[in-house]
């Protein structure tokens, strides 16, 4: 126990404080300037100074721990001088354009200055010039502004990992730029000019729209684009969103926020949103009026019903929409419509893994909270970059890193480049193998637990291959898997994080299966990277053809005879299709009608072609949607719904935690729930929903996994899976996978196809966001510079990339770090994007279409 | 082997000096100064390479210290005092005489090429000044002839 005394007030504390801690923990407001929350303590601009009894000086309060006994105060006519002679440092070099900066309301100098500061100046020099910069596209600034508290470095530098931007030059002439002086050419979190105190960075989305005090309504809700789930506060004016913040210890990013979030929002006022529905006429989308399309899409729906039966209607749920909308989705197919044909994109990848790593490891296998793999200690990443596909994840990557922690990466991971122990960088194809090999090798450190016998069982028959083989297959050698294998084993807490791309391989439920096997072994925490905001809720809610709400097996008929009881009716004991399925089938004619929910197929899936043609031969294809998409273009009927920043509901991010969106401006259209209650109305279902509060309601009376959940809770913080519910089994399933291929792809001279997973664009919403497309334009195709070296190609060349399934023209753009026989594409701007490049093979056990060796070639493209 | 191999071989040499790499930046600034003529932006990137360290970081260090080259300079540097000291001996007319004689300003470089001049703040010389440097060398008791005949020597 520690006691100081501040301001005449005893304070005891518990734990090791800074005088500037305590005198908050008191309600004693210190000032500060260089001073914050999330950062390395600087001590470097001098405002917080303080008395101390029996030191000479004044004191910064921010750096200064307490020790017992002493005696702090923190005003006094000394200091109140000091404070004002540092404010007048500070100002010599200020241009004092208050009344033209958009900081103006909000800027701590500004404040400082008022309370503390001098009236007049003394300094006669000229001040420092330093024209405002408008070379970047987003960021705009202004060094004139700046009093070198070296926030945003700290934040660049020890936070976010980029190290973007440093103090350039010294003394009075120092100020912070980024390398290139103009653009930044970095992450573009924005964390930087978040905790700028003053004018000197600043977002260009919202300048000069509106000052700080008139912001008429603060919103809080989560971020729309990945399944991190981050927390944002709206800033809302004239039902406009003006800008996107994140708050200081609220929600799983505790103040930071990446590019998508932070300056991804503008999709929501775009020109392109949809305002009517539309209905074909004469084989054309025409404007109809909600009841005239409502109305078509439930007579079609029950048309079809009644002549094909439900089995011939499948629907396509959506992880970009709340719990409360996939909820409604799969009641009206179960309920009303008689049909389990329901899957949705997260069957590329999170679905099927998480159900598989689920059935092995038990429920809520894959729920674990982020800010464990700081304290975790040691992490293994294979299929994906965290900082790319979840920049907040990744950024605790970082973080344990920088703490010690072993970080073992496999595959392609730029932004973890700094950031790891070891990265191994597999033959493309063979990142399977590799874990056969890694299982082998820890197999001869570590015995089986013990605990899943039948698992085990799996585990030893399973034919694994030797180091000797891997460093024939995979170009990984002994000792690289050796020492990646002892790094991981001498610990006791590993976190293991997986991404889309070792899923969605070839042998999909065999590479689950080996990280199951690998995750038991070590006992490992499972992060599954979730590329929209809530793949885990719509699984939650019952959007899979086997699996009811609550994660509850169709298949055991008092499961369903729970949910029947509430919804009344008879659910089909038959399970359904799942997504690629439901394609195919639409393909051969069995499937008649397919409602699609904020999901464009056409754009998202492997195949195009294919999948066009099979939604072409379609009886009725209905799309909700908040844009016009390629599939939407198809459709029948387009129904326009509500983005992210127009309803209420929740999401369930990839740590299962559930959070609360909330409505912040308004629009016309519908909540995708209120628009599936309104068709399931039409064909006698009950849907006594009047708001997505409702929704929960009954939410909570169907899916145990929800029981008795309520918005209070959730704003409560009993938003942690389980929540109020019990989890249903114990992990005991065997681990059933399809049979091993061991592929060896040529890899001399051949080149594959690889989709990129880019920090600046999630797809269809992206691309309509100004800000992210100024910072990533166009589409581009990323090489090795020596595969470049040997096409004869140099970045900015413009080259055709061709499958078996046609060929795209793109720019290059060389990248040391990408393996020579990888071509890496993204599959998120207009037109067509890589997926249509690709072909697929279902995985016989988790029906995911995987991704097989797609081979491709390059050629320069002249004159086109 | 080429100059970039070589200069990277010597990097690897002074690296090995320090227990972090974040250490060995300022003499490996100086090593790409040297290969690059002055301080531009590739050289930068080059030792933020071969250091792996960011190169935001690298140019913050390198613009700290006036010591480096942070433009095109002459084959040979002047680095002329005209502290106090100097000041009172005359440093100030040296300067004129300097710009008179060879055109040559203060942080310019004369129009051949051959001359850079920088001002120093005090070389730790007071006692014989006027003094200078040129490149390594150093003068003291500077007069207008006596820095004629110097630079004499720097073709
Ligand atoms: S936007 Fe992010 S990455 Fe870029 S300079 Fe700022 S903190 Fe660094
Ligand atoms: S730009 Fe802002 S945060 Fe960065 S040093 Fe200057 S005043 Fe501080
Ligand atoms: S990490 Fe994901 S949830 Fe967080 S701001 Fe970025 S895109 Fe949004
Ligand atoms: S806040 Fe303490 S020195 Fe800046
Ligand atoms: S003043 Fe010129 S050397 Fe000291």
């Amino acid at each position: 126990m520690i006691t100081v005394t501040i301001n005449g007030k005893g304070i005891k504390l518990e734990k090791p404080a800074t005088v500037l801690e305590a005198a908050r923990i008191a309600g004693i407001k210190i000032p500060t300037l260089c001073y914050h929350e999330g950062l390395e303590l600087y001590g470097g601009c001098r405002l917080c100074m303080v008395e101390v009894e029996k030191m000479p000086k004044l004191q910064t309060a921010c750096t200064l721990y307490v020790t017992d006994g002493m005696v702090v105060r923190t005003e006094s006519e000394q200091i109140t001088k000091a404070r004002r002679g540092v404010l007048e440092f500070l100002l010599i070099n200020h241009p004092l354009d208050c009344p033209y900066c958009d900081k103006a309301g909000e800027c701590e100098l500004q404040d400082l200055v008022m309370k503390y500061g001098p009236t007049t100046g003394r300094f006669e020099e000229g001040k420092r010039k330093h024209p405002e910069s408008f070379d970047d596209p987003i960021i705009v600034r202004n060094m004139e502004r700046c009093v070198v508290c070296t926030r945003c470095v700290r934040m660049c530098d020890g936070v976010q990992g980029a190290s973007a931007i440093a103090v350039t030059n010294r003394g009075s002439h120092s100020f912070i730029e980024p390398f290139s002086s103009g653009e930044y050419n970095c992450e573009y979190c924005g964390n930087c000019l978040a905790v700028c105190p003053v004018g000197a960075i600043m977002s260009r989305l919202h300048r000069h729209a509106y000052r700080a005090w008139q912001v008429e309504q603060e919103v809080n809700t989560v971020c729309s684009y990945c399944g991190v789930g981050c927390s944002m506060v709206l800033q809302v004016r004239e039902d406009t969103i003006k800008r996107v913040i994140p708050k200081i210890g609220l929600g799983v990013n505790k103040g930071l926020l990446c590019a998508r979030g932070r300056f991804g929002y503008e999709y929501v006022g775009s020109h392109e949103r949809l305002s009517s529905p539309l209905v074909k006429k004469n084989g054309k989308l025409e404007p109809a009026t909600w009841d005239e399309a409502l109305t078509t899409v439930a007579n079609r729906l029950k048309e079809i019903k009644e002549r094909f039966g439900g089995e011939a209607i499948a629907g396509v749920a959506s992880p970009r929409c709340t719990n409360e909308d996939n909820y409604v989705f799969q009641k009206l197919f179960r309920a009303g419509l008689g049909s389990n044909n329901i899957d949705s994109s997260a069957r590329l990848g999170y679905a099927g893994a998480q159900k598989y790593l689920e059935g092995i490891l038990g429920q809520g296998a894959t729920a674990n909270i982020i800010s464990g793999i700081v304290n975790s200690e040691g992490v293994f990443i294979i299929g994906g970059d965290p900082t790319h596909i979840n920049p907040i994840l990744g950024i605790q990557v970082r973080a344990a890193f920088r703490k010690g922690v072993r970080v073992i990466t496999v595959g392609y991971t730029p932004g973890l480049e700094r950031f790891r122990t070891a990265g191994l960088l597999p033959y493309p194809y063979t990142e399977g193998m590799l874990l056969s090999g890694l299982l082998e090798e820890l197999l001869k450190i570590k015995s089986l637990p013990g605990g899943n016998k039948a698992f085990e069982a799996k585990i030893n028959e399973f034919k694994r291959l030797s180091a000797g083989d891997i460093e024939k297959v995979c170009n990984i050698t002994k000792e690289e898997l050796s020492q990646a294998a002892k790094a991981l084993s001498d610990i006791s807490s590993v976190s293991m994080v997986i991404g889309r791309d070792i899923i969605q391989c070839t042998g999909a439920s065999t590479n689950l299966f080996l990280l199951a096997a690998i995750a038991y072994i070590l006992d490992a925490r499972v992060y599954l990277l979730s590329e929209r905001p809530n793949e885990q809720g719509l699984i939650d809610m019952g959007c899979l053809p086997d699996t009811l709400p609550g994660g509850r097996p169709l298949e055991i008929g008092s499961f369903r005879k729970r949910d029947e009881d509430v919804w009344d009716c008879q659910i089909p004991s038959k399970e359904g299709m799942t997504l690629m399925e439901i394609i195919e089938s639409a393909n051969t004619g069995s499937i008649k009608a397919i409602y699609v929910m904020g999901e464009n197929p056409v754009y998202n899936l492997p195949d195009t072609n294919f999948v066009k043609n099979a939604l072409e031969r379609l009886g009725f294809l209905v799309v909700h949607d908040i844009f016009m998409t390629e599939t939407a273009a198809m459709a029948d009927v387009v129904l326009p719904s509500l983005s992210w920043a127009e309803k209420d509901g929740t999401y369930t991010n990839l740590e299962r935690r559930i959070q609360r969106l909330r409505k912040a401006i308004n629009r016309q259209g519908m909540e995708d729930w209120r628009i599936l209650s309104e068709v399931g109305k039409k064909i006698g279902l009950k849907m006594p929903y009047n708001s997505a509060e409702d929704v929960m309601t009954e939410i909570s009376m169907v899916s145990p996994l929800h029981a008795g959940l309520t918005y209070e809770d959730i704003e409560r913080g009993l938003d942690q899976w389980p929540y109020k519910g019990e989890p249903l089994r114990q992990g005991l399933g065997v681990g059933d996978r399809g049979p091993v291929k061991i592929q060896m792809p040529g890899h001399k001279g051949r080149l594959y196809l690889s989709i990129e997973k880019p920090l600046f664009h999630s797809g269809t919403l992206s691309r309509r966001a100004q800000a992210l497309n100024s910072i990533y334009p166009e589409p581009v195709v990323k090489i090795n510079p020596e595969t470049a070296k040997k096409f004869g190609l140099k970045d900015g060349d413009i080259v055709a990339v061709t499958s078996s399934k046609g060929n795209l023209i793109l720019p290059v753009r060389t990248d040391k770090l990408i393996g020579e026989s990888i071509v890496l594409v993204t599959n998120t701007f207009k037109g067509k994007g890589a997926m249509s490049l690709l072909s697929y093979k279902l995985d016989p056990i988790t029906k995911i279409p995987c991704i097989d060796a797609v081979e491709v070639t390059i050629e320069k493209v002249v004159n086109i | 082997m080429n100059r970039t191999d070589e200069l990277i071989k010597e990097i690897q040499e002074v690296k090995k000096s320090y227990p972090k790499t974040k250490a060995a930046l300022l003499p490996v600034l100086y090593l790409a100064q040297r290969e690059f003529g002055w301080l531009r932006p590739e050289a930068l990137e080059f030792v933020s390479e071969a250091l792996d360290i960011p190169k935001a970081t690298v140019k913050g260090v390198a613009t700290f210290y006036a010591m480096y080259k942070h433009k095109l300079m002459g084959r040979h540097l002047i680095q002329l005092c005209t502290n106090v000291s100097c000041m009172i001996f005359g440093a100030e007319r040296l300067v004129d005489f300097l710009k008179n004689k060879y055109g040559l300003e203060v942080g310019g470089t004369t129009a051949d090429g051959r001359f850079s001049l920088v001002i120093m703040e005090c070389i730790g010389a007071c006692g014989t000044a006027p003094a200078m440097l040129v490149n390594d060398d150093f003068y003291e008791n500077l007069t207008e002839k006596y820095i004629e005949e110097i630079l004499e020597k720097y073709k």
